[in-house]
């Protein structure tokens, strides 16, 4: 006997993301999911954007990683509410560990929610995690072709953060090419060039990230 | 390998079926994968077969329909298959198009053994 069923594999993923949306618009929050491999800088580059921020912004982080409270430390020295989501052997967070984790924040005191995905170039892409923007980030300690090798993530993403750009003169990583492999798989996808370490590139970043929040907030 | 996460929602599913259907045994699973869904078949080939191991799915069959990418062009509406992950438009040679296949990762049907006694 044949039960028919034609329904997505993640469609209890896609709902609970999609309760997730329903909250962020309900109270006004702008949610990014930041995914990357491991060490491109996700959080460096939030440890920046959190010390650029006045103290008066209303901005919140969830940081997902296998094991550790790592990152959630460094990130809670700037003093905004972090959460670590350890993910145990899960390669990716779902919709489902998010609202775990949202469950006792009040979202009405939170302007910019920054979901930092645990490191790894290709699971995360197929989980929605309500997010109104994906972002990739690639640093130039990993090879130009990274945006060929790992297309999907590149379509899917809004904003390609190459991270790491003063180490650029030591390292043989071609920056137009990896911005045409980008614009290969992904013709319109934003590109910033930022360096954690010496704190370059912010102001693109955190202006991206103001203007598609208000983009966001209109729709 | 987040195909063994996706492989235990696929068996999850099936368990809720057979549960369904009086405890019918799960004996197909069908499946369609797109080209840019993220999923390896042969990962979930592999997870499937090492979840089911020793339960009353063992042995299942899976049926995988594989998809490729489609995307329609925004400037003249045309459909084509990219080549490779290149997503210009082959008539107009826009660079705006959506995709309209190959994200694929559903499950299409489940057989279940007749019940003996139907």
């Amino acid at each position: 006997m044949r039960v028919n069923v034609e329904e997505k594999v993640l469609s209890e993923n896609d709902k609970l993301a999609q309760t997730l949306r329903e909250r962020f618009r309900k109270h006004k929050v702008f949610c990014v999911n930041l995914i990357s491999a491991p060490g491109s800088g996700k959080t460096a580059l939030l440890e920046r954007t959190l010390e650029a921020l006045p103290k008066s912004a209303k901005v919140a982080l969830l940081t997902g990683d296998l094991q550790t409270e790592n990152d959630a430390k460094r990130l809670a020295k700037a003093g905004f509410p972090v959460k670590q989501i350890t993910t145990g052997d899960t390669c990716h967070l779902d919709a489902k560990m998010v609202i775990k984790a949202l469950a006792d924040w009040d979202l009405d005191a939170v302007d910019i929610l920054f979901v930092e995905n645990v490191g790894n170039l290709v699971c995360p892409t197929s989980y929605d995690l309500g997010e109104h923007a994906k972002i990739v980030l690639l640093s130039v300690t990993e090879g130009e072709d990274k945006p060929l090798k790992y297309p999907s993530i590149f379509a899917a993403a809004e904003v390609c953060v190459i991270n790491k750009v003063d180490l650029l003169p030591y390292v043989p990583f071609n920056l137009k090419q990896a911005i045409a492999n980008a614009r290969h798989v992904h013709p319109g996808i934003d590109v910033i060039e930022t360096s954690c370490t010496r704190v370059q590139g912010l102001e693109a970043w955190l202006a991206w990230i103001e203007s598609r929040r208000q983009a966001a907030m209109q729709d | 390998m987040h195909e063994l996460s996706i492989a235990q929602t696929i068996v999850d599913r099936a368990s809720t079926v057979s549960a369904q259907n009086s405890g019918a045994r799960v004996t197909k699973i069908g499946l369609r994968i797109g080209a840019i869904s993220g999923v390896e078949p042969d990962a979930l080939r592999f997870g499937l077969e090492a979840l089911t191991k020793d339960s009353p799915f063992e042995g299942v069959t899976v049926d995988i329909e594989l998809c490729k990418r489609k995307q329609r062009c925004a400037s003249c509406a045309h459909e084509f298959e990219p080549e490779g992950f290149h997503s210009a438009c082959p008539m107009c040679q826009s660079n705006e198009s959506t995709c309209v296949a190959g994200n694929e990762l559903d499950v299409t049907y489940f057989e279940l053994e007749d019940s003996p006694c139907a």
